[in-house]
């Protein structure tokens, strides 16, 4: 419905993906064995759930910077409260309220202030870390209470060999894509990225849109919190201060929404998750060491961003609008 | 004596229609040379040639006798020929000698010895400007000298002055007409673009005048009257084959539907009044700085009126004030921009998505999902009433002409069932063909039973469309005319100073 200009970079990545992966299955032994594609996919699952929420808001030109913050508090914060002993519902409704109210200030600020998303979603990560670190919980590292084990296949376990943290991103990339492609809310994503000026003429009420956007992404972080610390027992809130926030951004850009909206969907996702995951497992099989990982990791983000702005190029009106 | 600038025959075409044709045009050394014409007729890009800021499809430039092709107005600059724009090029948060050698700075810069040679430069040429000021707390007359200083440290030979005089107060103005009496008398050349006739006429010592983008004529200015120059500017030929007859009948006005009282925005808009009538088109003329757009703007919640004094508007008899569009659409008021690509349509969207977007913005929130069939029946019904020529409906925007995609954007307002429906300058940058049937969604609009504005700042457009016709001169309404008795000569001396 809306692809166009991104379509030639989705082949381009596509064929990449293709290369790569076909390259890593000759080359590398134990490669392309069931067993190592399942934990290539759920090593990346995570990161593909939160690629989702970015989209959301990259495609209504902005950025979040927060999502990692999101995904570490909230599901902390729902652990600490079903650890204190409330119930399954409570505890939850506790993490999804500390979501929102994230998502709030975000579009708040981004809307209706008027700051630049990148620096507000830098600030406002910084700070919901800093509360979540210094003042939420006892200890950086969330265990995951007994009383939450109901809930907690979703980073568990398998079904019919394949890892549940798999399938809910799945799950949530459906979801998205029936937001993003089926509803009208979707469509007000598409149109504020498209054109700012022209969605608020036509009469749309932008800058709730916004907020809502901001809202989606860290609740779809908190999301990608729960499945992460019920893989690991625990959420470890020390997570913000890694790097993961750049990979998310260049599972985004790779997959071929641009950073100047409007344009892209799930599919981009999906495969920018691919591509990303599929390096790094290799890179892990060759025994890379993590550093080296890095770097060769910026350096296939920064040819995304290149690609990017050759494929979608900015003009002055995008360049004045845009601010990241 | 030798022209210091000659051109001959310059041409240039922006996709396919020439923006100005075949010009030829010689500057006199020490000449303070007016060049006129209405919006549009093509002044701006002709002195944009001449600076190098656009590059022309045909045609020589002579500087000095000899040929010189620019590239990049840095290029001009250096040969001489500066250009001040109407807004300023300086930079608002440095000194004025800052700004006067920026660009030629020495590596090592010393404050005091530059703010000393400014100062130097600023006397040599009696211009009263303190060098250590900042530019944004200078008034709009400093500012102009601080331009033509730069220019003339350049050792420019000529200078162009895109409206110098536009935002400049009687006192500022006078002052302004002193300074164009010291670059002639130190032999610069002034080219001289201006709306204002009497300026023109006062300290001019030739005229051209330009129509749709063919120069009209030259000849000294003791030649000219201002009637002499209006009629060059507005007797066109090619109109009268376009846009056909006079008007000789006018729909009669339904029930008001808007009244704007007294409203203000800034320095633009000036207590400014008027009433929209159904049933019919009001035809608002007016030049740039008219604040006849941004009236309209006003109305449609795209800008906001002033806190205090702002004035009043009245929809249907009651009083309303939108912060933001959305309300405004909700209440059936359509604002169909002068700038497509900026604030009218979506590029990455197809035809039939762009329609169906403008009937979301209105729907209520109950509708969640989007709905494919309807998005089609949609599509294919304002393709087909507009005649929008797409190979199909899915068709990107991007890909469209000026005309279908004018066209696509109509459709998107009209989708919404609006009752008042502005067209800000309905037919800009559209092709020939496509001008007459637009014209004709106007007035089956109005045929409708609608209330219809149409801004526009071309006069054969106004005065064929319009039922009504509302002048506007710095910032309010200042004249009404039936197009029946109105002439183009009217309008014109009613929207000019």
């Amino acid at each position: 419905m809306l692809g166009g200009v991104a379509f030639d970079q989705q082949i381009i990545v596509g064929m990449l993906f293709a290369i790569i992966f076909t390259g890593f299955s000759l080359a590398l032994p134990g490669f392309l064995t069931i067993g190592n594609l399942f934990t290539l996919m759920r090593t990346v699952a995570v990161l593909g759930i939160l690629g989702l929420g970015m989209a959301i808001v990259v495609i209504g030109r902005g950025i979040d910077l927060s999502m990692i913050a999101a995904l570490a508090v909230p599901s902390g914060v729902t652990l600490a409260v079903a650890a204190a002993g409330y119930g399954l519902i409570a505890s939850l409704a506790a993490g999804i309220a500390f979501a929102i109210a994230i998502g709030i200030l975000n579009g708040f600020l981004v809307a209706y202030a008027e700051i630049p998303p990148l620096f507000t979603t830098l600030a406002v990560g910084i700070g919901v870390a800093g509360v979540g670190q210094s003042g939420l919980f006892e200890y950086d590292i969330v265990p995951w209470p007994p009383s939450l084990n109901s809930i907690a296949w979703i980073g568990r376990g398998a079904l019919l060999g394949i890892p549940y943290s798999v399938l809910a991103f799945a799950a949530a990339a459906v979801v998205v894509a029936i937001f993003l492609r089926r509803t009208r809310l979707g469509l007000f994503v598409y149109s504020i990225g498209d054109n700012l000026n022209a969605a608020r003429i036509a009469g749309f009420a932008v800058r709730p849109m916004v907020v809502l956007q901001y809202i989606l992404s860290a609740c779809i972080a908190l999301f990608a919190g729960l499945v992460l610390s019920a893989s690991s027992s625990n959420m470890d809130t020390r997570i913000f201060n890694l790097t993961w926030i750049y990979d998310v951004i260049l599972v985004v850009v790779l997959g071929g929404i641009g950073l100047s909206g409007g344009r892209g969907g799930v599919l981009n996702v999906l495969l920018g998750t691919l591509l990303i995951g599929t390096i790094v497992n290799g890179m892990t099989i060759l025994d890379i060491s993590f550093e080296m990982q890095n770097f060769i990791k910026g350096m296939v983000l920064l040819a995304a961003l290149l690609l990017d702005s050759i494929i979608n190029p900015r003009n002055e009106e995008t360049a004045q609008q845009g601010d990241i | 004596m030798n022209p210091i600038l000659e051109l001959r025959g310059l041409t240039k075409i922006y996709a396919r229609s020439a923006a100005v044709e075949d010009i030829d045009f010689t500057l006199l050394p020490g000449e303070v040379h007016a060049l006129l014409g209405e919006n549009g007729a093509g002044k701006s890009t002709l002195t944009k040639m001449i600076a190098g800021v656009v590059s022309p499809t045909r045609g020589t430039i002579l500087f000095d006798g000899k040929e010189i092709h620019l590239r990049t107005p840095s290029e001009a600059v250096s040969a001489g020929i500066a250009m001040v724009f109407q807004e300023t090029s300086l930079v608002p948060s440095m000194t004025v000698a800052q700004n006067l050698f920026l660009g030629n700075e020495k590596f090592f810069n010393r404050v005091h010895g530059t703010n000393i040679s400014a100062q130097q430069f600023m006397q040599s040429l009696s211009f009263d400007v303190d060098p250590t000021a900042h530019v944004a707390n200078l008034g709009a007359a400093k500012k102009q000298m601080v331009e033509i200083a730069r220019a003339m440290l350049l050792k420019a030979r000529i200078i162009v002055f895109d409206e110098p005089t536009a935002t400049l107060t009687p006192e500022e103005k006078r002052h302004f007409f002193e300074l164009v009496v010291t670059l002639k008398a130190r032999g610069v050349s002034v080219i001289f673009i201006s709306h204002a006739l009497e300026e023109a006429l006062q300290i001019s010592d030739r005229i051209t005048v330009l129509r749709d983008g063919k120069l009209v004529v030259t000849d000294a200015t003791s030649n000219f009257d201002r009637a002499k120059i209006v009629q060059a500017m507005v007797g066109r030929t090619l109109s009268h084959e376009l846009y056909g007859t006079k008007k000789t009948r006018v729909r009669p006005a339904g029930r008001r539907i808007l009244r704007v009282s007294n409203l203000r925005v800034g320095n633009v808009v000036k207590n400014n009044s008027l009433s929209i009538f159904a049933g019919q088109i009001t035809g608002i003329f007016g030049l740039v700085g008219s604040g006849r757009t941004e009236t309209f703007k006003v109305v449609s919640g795209v800008i906001k009126r002033d806190y205090t004094n702002g004035g009043e508007v009245f929809l249907n008899g009651k009083a309303v004030r939108y912060r933001v569009p959305a309300p405004a659409v909700r209440d059936g008021i359509a604002y169909i921009t002068e700038d497509r690509k900026v604030e009218g349509f979506f590029e990455t969207m197809s035809i039939k998505l762009n329609v169906y977007v403008g009937r979301l913005a209105k729907a209520g929130l109950h509708k969640f999902w989007i709905r494919n069939r309807e998005m089609d029946t949609l599509g294919d019904k304002w393709i087909k009433s507009l005649q929008v020529r797409a190979v199909t409906r899915a068709a990107r925007m991007i890909e469209l002409s000026g005309g279908n995609q004018q066209k696509a954007v109509i459709a998107k307002s009209l989708v919404q069932d609006p009752e008042l429906i502005i067209f800000d300058e309905p037919t800009r940058g559209v092709d020939v063909g496509a001008i007459a049937e637009i014209h004709q969604i106007i007035n089956r609009l109005a045929d409708e039973g609608k209330a219809v504005v149409v801004i526009s700042s071309y006069l054969p457009e106004v005065m064929l469309l319009s039922d009504r016709l509302l002048v506007a001169r710095q910032g309010k309404v200042v004249e009404e005319f039936s197009p029946i008795d109105a002439t183009e000569e009217k309008l014109m001396y009613a929207a000019v100073h």
